[in-house]
C-alpha cells in the first residue's frame, strides 16, 4: 500500500523534529551532576531480606528431648539476621573432617526473635541419628556454646500465606518435623500471625516427642494453640487429652474445625499416610500443604529405579570451567554427596530435589533421578540439567558444575 | 583444600557480564563470528528474568511474558529468523488475541487482534470502528506507518544509510522521529476514545504516550499488531535454556553462579573483569548486562577510569520501570472460573495514562493492572484442572525505596491482596477461595534474582530526549570506555525480551566493528 508522504506539521518542522530531540539530550546530559552519587536501595534492601551468608556463634544449647537438642544462634557483631516468615528454614554450613557440605533445618524460633536487637537469634533443632545415619545432624547434636558457624536464610516456602490460607491451622508432626510449628506457635503468641493452631503431634512413644515442655509452655500461656500427642506405640498409657494410634482421618477429623488449612512436616511415609487420610476427607488441595524432606534414605527402593544396577562405584568426570577432575560416585549416593567427599563444593540449599540450588549439567552418562520432590523445569528434564541432591547415577557420567 | 585451579583460560576475545537474553544474544552472534567468548551468570540459570518458577512441583511463568517480533513460520519476523539463523530452536504458540481492555468507568471493554485482513485492512482498525465509528481508515493508517517504522528500524539495523536515503526510503520514520505517540495519533485525526483503545498496549513499555517517542510506540504496534505475538512451548526459561544450549554447542564459555565485580579498565580501554570470587579474567571486549549506572557507579576499576560525562549522561537519563506481579496458581479451570481472556488491560478508574504513571512512584494502588492467563496461549503447560494466572503492574523502582526489611512481606501481600481484590471482582469470581500456590515478584526479588541495577527490567525510559534514535545518533560520542559494549534492556534498542534479544545482536555488531577498525 503505497500512501501520500505523510506530514505531522509541516515538513521542515517534521524533518527538524529529530534534531530538536537532540539538542534536548545535550541538554539533559549537561544539566546532569558529574559526581558518581551511586545508590541501589533496592540492592540495599534486598540484601538486609536475602543477605548472603551470616557469620553466627551458638548461644545456648539444650536438651529437648532424649535425643534432641535445640541450638540458638545469635549473630556476631557486623551481622544482622534478616527477617523471616514462620515455618521457613535455614542452611547451616558445615566442615566435617574433608567435607565441605551444608545442611538444611526448619527454623524452630519465631521471626520477631530474630529482629529485636541485641537480642537477636534464631534457634533449630538436631536429633542425633541413628549409628551410621545423620552425619551432620550428630555433628551439631555435640556442638557447644561458642562454636561459629556460617549460616543463609531464610529459605522455603512452607509458611503460612494469609491470602491463600484460611486462619484455622492444623499441623500435622512426625518427628522432628514439630519445629516449624513451634516457630508459627511462638509467632500467633507474639500477636504478629493472627491464626490458631492445632498441633496433631504423631511419635511412636512419648520419649520421642521431641520440644515437649516448650509446646507445653506455649499452650499455657497462649489459648490459640493447641497439641494433641497421638502415640502409636503398642501398650503405652496415653495421657488425657491424647490419642492413641496414627494421624487418621478420624483423628483429624475429630480436632480439625471448620476449612482447616493443613501443614504437614515429617518423614516420608508419615507424608504418604496423611495424603491418604486427607483424601478421604476430601479435603480441597489448595488446603493442604507439605514441607519438602530429605532425598530417600535408599534410592534403590524408588519407584522406578533399575533393578539390573547394582551398588558399586562410578567414574564421575567433573568440568568446571576449563578443568576437569574424575572423582568415584557411589550409585546409592547423590551427585551432590560425590562431590562434596572428594571435597568439590556445591553449593546446595533444600537437599530435597526441589529448590535447584544445586542444579548441574549432565554431559553424558545415565542417572536415575528421585521422584518425590523432582522440582525441576520442563526445559531443564529436556536438556540434560538436574538438581545434583536428587540425582544419582546409573552409569559413568559427566557433568558441569559451577565455579566457586 | 585443594589449591586454587584455574577455571579460565588465559584470555578471551570476549567477556559478557549477564547470562540473560541479550547477553546470550551477543555471545552466540560473535561465537558464530567466531570469536572466544565467555559468559558470567551470577544465578545458577540463564535467561535473567525471562524465566519460570516451581511451586508445589508446578512450574509457573514468571510474569506477563510473551514475544514479539517472531511472526508465523510463513511469514516469520526478525527475531524469529535471527534465532534460527543462529542455530536455536524454539517452539513458538500464537497468543490468541493482542489484548482486551477494560475501563468500566469509560465504557470501554474491547479485545483487539492482531493481523491484517484479506482487503489489507488492520483487523485492529475494523475492531475499534465498531465501537468509535469514523476511525477505521485513520488507525488503518496509523498502522500502516507503524508497520513502516519496523521495517526501517529493521533495516537500519543491518545497514549504514545516509540522511538523504533516511528522507527518500525511511519518510515515515524521519518525519516522526521528533514527536510523541500522542502527537502523531493527533495528526492523523484519531478521535480520542480511539486513542485510548490503541494505548492500552503502552504498559509493556510502562509510560504514558503523551511522553512516549511514536518511534518506539510504531515499532512495537507494527510488529505486535502484524504479527501477533507468541510463547515458547516450555515457558520463557525453555527460550532462555535453548539459547544457553545453543552458546554451549558454539563453544561459548558459559559459566553460571559468577557474579562479576569489577570491571578491570585501563587508559579508558577495557581489558577484563574480576569476579567477586576474586578470578582475574582477561578479554579484548567486554559487554555488560549490568546497567550503566551500577557499571559506572560501582564497577569499573578504578573508577577514576570513569569521566565526567559519563555520570552526566546517567545523571541525565531517567530509569524506567520494574514490576510488581503476583502469580497465581488456581483450582479450576479458566472456564469454570469465568476467565474468558489471555490478556486484559484493566483499570477501575479513569483510562489516563498520565495517572497511572504517577501512581507507579508510589505504593500504590496502582490502578492499571495486567492479568494473564497462561492458560489461554499454552494450555498444555498448565496442570489439568488448573489456571495460571498473573496480575501485573508496573511501578518505579523508587516505589520500594522507602520499604523496611520489617514490613516487606506485609508490603508486598497488602498490594498483592489489592490485586487479587481487583481481579476478582472484574471477573466475579472470589479467587482468594481458589489459590492453590502463590507468588511475589517485586523490585527487590527482581533484584535478588538478577541482581539489575535498582531491580529495574526496563532500563532507560523512552523519552523523547532518549528515544532509541536519539540513542543511535549519539552512540559514538557517548561511548566512554573502550571495548566496552553493553547489552541489556538499557542499551540501544530499549527493553522487552525481544528487543533485548536484538539488542544483544547490536552489540556483536558494534564489536565486530571495533575489531574491523583494529585490523585495519
Amino acid at each position: 500500500m503505497k500512501m501520500a508522504k505523510l506530514k505531522i506539521k509541516n515538513l521542515l518542522t517534521d524533518l527538524t523534529g529529530q534534531m530538536r530531540a537532540d539538542k534536548k539530550r545535550k541538554a539533559c546530559i549537561k544539566a546532569g551532576s558529574p559526581v558518581n552519587d551511586y545508590s541501589d536501595p533496592i540492592k540495599d534492601l534486598c540484601q538486609e531480606l536475602h543477605p548472603e551468608f551470616t557469620e553466627v556463634e551458638v548461644r545456648e544449647v539444650e536438651d529437648v528431648s532424649l535425643t534432641a537438642r535445640r541450638i540458638f544462634f545469635k549473630p556476631l557483631p557486623g551481622f544482622v539476621l534478616p527477617p523471616f516468615e514462620a515455618g521457613q528454614y535455614a542452611v547451616i554450613d558445615l566442615e566435617i573432617g574433608n567435607t565441605k557440605t551444608s545442611r538444611p533445618y526448619s527454623i524452630c524460633s519465631a521471626p520477631y526473635q530474630a529482629r529485636q536487637g541485641e537480642e537477636s537469634f534464631f534457634a533449630i533443632t538436631v536429633r542425633k541419628g541413628k549409628p551410621g545415619e545423620g552425619f551432620a545432624s550428630d555433628f551439631l547434636y555435640e556442638t557447644k556454646p561458642g562454636a561459629r558457624f556460617t549460616v543463609h536464610l531464610p529459605f522455603g516456602h512452607f509458611n503460612v500465606e494469609p491470602l491463600r490460607d484460611s486462619n484455622n491451622l492444623v499441623a500435622l508432626a512426625g518427628g522432628s518435623g514439630i519445629t516449624p510449628f513451634l516457630s508459627m506457635g511462638l509467632e500467633i503468641a507474639h500477636g504478629t500471625l493472627d491464626a490458631t493452631l492445632t498441633i496433631l503431634y504423631g511419635s511412636a512413644s512419648y520419649n520421642d516427642i521431641v520440644l515437649e515442655k516448650q509446646l507445653s509452655e506455649l499452650t499455657g500461656r497462649c489459648k490459640k494453640i493447641k497439641v494433641v500427642n497421638v502415640i502409636s506405640g503398642e501398650g503405652l498409657a496415653i495421657k488425657e487429652g491424647d490419642e492413641k494410634g496414627f494421624l487418621s482421618a478420624e483423628v483429624i477429623s475429630k480436632y480439625m474445625g471448620a476449612d482447616p488449612t493443613f501443614f504437614v512436616c515429617g518423614p516420608l511415609p508419615m507424608y504418604r499416610f496423611v495424603s491418604r487420610e486427607l483424601e478421604k476427607l476430601n479435603v480441597p488441595k489448595r488446603r493442604i500443604h507439605m514441607e519438602v524432606f530429605g532425598g530417600p534414605k535408599d534410592i534403590r527402593k524408588d519407584e522406578g529405579y533399575p533393578a539390573s544396577i547394582q551398588t558399586q562405584t562410578f567414574s564421575l568426570t567433573v568440568v568446571r570451567g576449563i578443568h576437569e577432575t574424575v572423582i568415584p560416585a557411589l550409585s546409592t549416593e547423590s551427585l551432590a554427596v560425590s562431590l562434596e567427599r572428594a571435597g568439590i563444593y556445591v553449593r546446595t540449599c533444600c537437599r530435597s530435589g526441589s529448590c535447584g540450588a544445586c542444579r548441574v549439567e549432565v554431559l553424558s552418562g545415565d542417572f536415575f533421578v528421585a521422584k518425590e520432590g523432582d522440582g525441576r523445569r520442563m526445559a531443564d528434564k529436556a536438556n540434560g540439567f538436574v538438581h545434583s541432591c536428587s540425582t544419582y547415577p546409573l552409569s559413568d557420567m559427566k557433568i558441569k558444575v559451577n565455579i566457586h | 583444600m585443594e589449591q586454587r585451579i584455574s577455571f579460565y583460560k588465559e584470555h578471551y576475545d570476549v567477556i559478557v557480564i549477564g547470562g540473560a537474553l541479550a547477553g546470550m544474544s551477543a555471545a552466540l552472534s560473535l561465537a558464530k563470528q567466531g570469536k572466544s567468548v565467555l559468559i558470567l551468570e551470577r544465578h545458577n540459570l540463564p535467561g535473567g528474568v525471562a524465566t519460570s518458577f516451581v511451586r508445589g512441583g508446578v512450574e509457573m511463568e514468571a510474569s506477563l511474558h510473551e514475544m514479539m517480533s517472531i511472526g508465523s513460520k510463513e511469514h516469520p519476523l526478525s527475531v524469529r529468523t535471527y534465532l534460527e539463523d543462529l542455530g536455536v530452536n524454539i517452539d513458538w504458540l500464537r497468543v490468541p488475541e493482542a489484548y482486551r481492555l477494560y475501563v468500566p468507568t469509560d465504557h470501554i471493554d474491547t479485545t483487539l487482534h492482531a493481523g491484517v485482513d484479506e482487503d489489507g485492512v488492520y483487523i485492529a482498525a475494523k475492531e475499534i470502528e465498531k465501537v468509535c465509528p469514523g476511525n477505521q481508515e485513520k488507525i488503518d493508517k496509523l498502522l500502516h506507518i507503524c508497520k513502516e517504522i519496523v521495517d526501517s528500524t529493521n533495516y537500519l539495523n543491518e545497514h549504514e544509510v545516509s540522511k538523504i536515503d533516511m528522507v527518500k526510503n525511511h519518510w515515515s520514520m524521519t518525519v516522526t522521529a521528533g514527536y510523541s505517540a500522542q502527537e502523531v495519533m493527533d495528526a492523523l485525526g484519531i478521535s480520542k476514545d480511539a486513542q485510548k483503545l490503541l494505548s492500552g498496549y503502552w504498559i509493556y513499555v510502562g509510560q504514558p504516550i503523551s511522553s512516549l517517542p511514536f518511534t518506539i510506540f510504531g515499532y512495537l504496534m507494527g510488529d505486535y499488531m502484524t504479527g501477533g505475538s507468541y510463547v515458547p512451548r516450555d515457558f520463557s526459561f525453555g527460550m532462555a535454556s535453548a539459547m544457553a544450549k545453543r552458546c554451549e554447542e558454539l563453544g561459548v564459555q558459559f559459566e553460571l553462579g559468577v557474579e562479576v565485580d569489577k570491571i578491570l579498565v585501563k587508559d579508558r580501554k577495557a581489558y577484563g573483569v574480576r569476579t567477586k570470587d576474586g578470578d582475574e579474567i582477561h578479554g579484548t571486549y567486554i559487554v555488560s548486562g549490568v546497567y550503566p549506572d551500577a557499571v559506572y557507579g560501582r564497577m569499573i576499576e578504578p573508577l577514576s577510569e570513569v569521566p565526567e560525562q559519563a555520570y552526566k549522561l546517567i545523571h541525565g537519563r531517567k530509569e524506567s520501570v520494574s514490576c510488581f506481579s503476583v502469580v497465581l496458581q488456581l483450582d479450576q479451570t479458566p472456564e469454570e472460573l469465568g476467565i474468558e481472556d489471555y490478556s486484559v488491560f484493566d483499570s477501575d478508574t479513569p483510562f489516563d495514562p498520565d495517572a497511572f504513571w504517577e501512581e507507579g512512584k508510589g505504593l500504590g494502588p496502582w490502578h492499571y493492572l495486567t492479568t494473564i492467563c497462561l492458560n489461554k496461549a499454552n494450555p498444555e503447560a498448565v496442570r489439568k484442572g488448573t489456571t495460571s494466572l498473573s496480575i501485573t503492574a508496573l511501578p518505579l523502582p523508587e516505589s520500594f525505596f522507602n520499604v523496611k526489611a520489617d514490613d516487606y512481606y506485609e508490603t508486598r501481600r497488602k498490594i498483592a491482596r489489592y490485586f487479587i481484590e481487583r481481579e476478582s471482582k472484574r471477573i466475579g469470581v472470589n479467587l482468594f477461595d481458589h489459590i492453590l500456590e502463590i507468588e511475589y515478584e517485586t523490585p527487590v526479588s527482581v533484584y535478588h534474582y538478577v541482581g539489575q541495577h535498582r531491580g529495574g527490567i526496563y532500563g532507560y525510559q523512552h523519552t523523547m530526549e532518549d528515544s532509541v534514535a536519539a540513542r543511535l545518533l549519539h552512540y559514538g560520542e557517548e561511548h566512554y570506555i573502550k571495548n566496552l559494549a553493553w547489552a541489556s534492556a538499557a542499551s540501544l534498542a530499549g527493553d522487552g525480551m525481544a528487543v533485548c534479544i536484538n539488542n544483544g545482536a547490536i552489540a556483536a555488531k558494534i564489536i565486530e566493528g571495533w575489531d574491523g577498525e583494529k585490523g585495519e
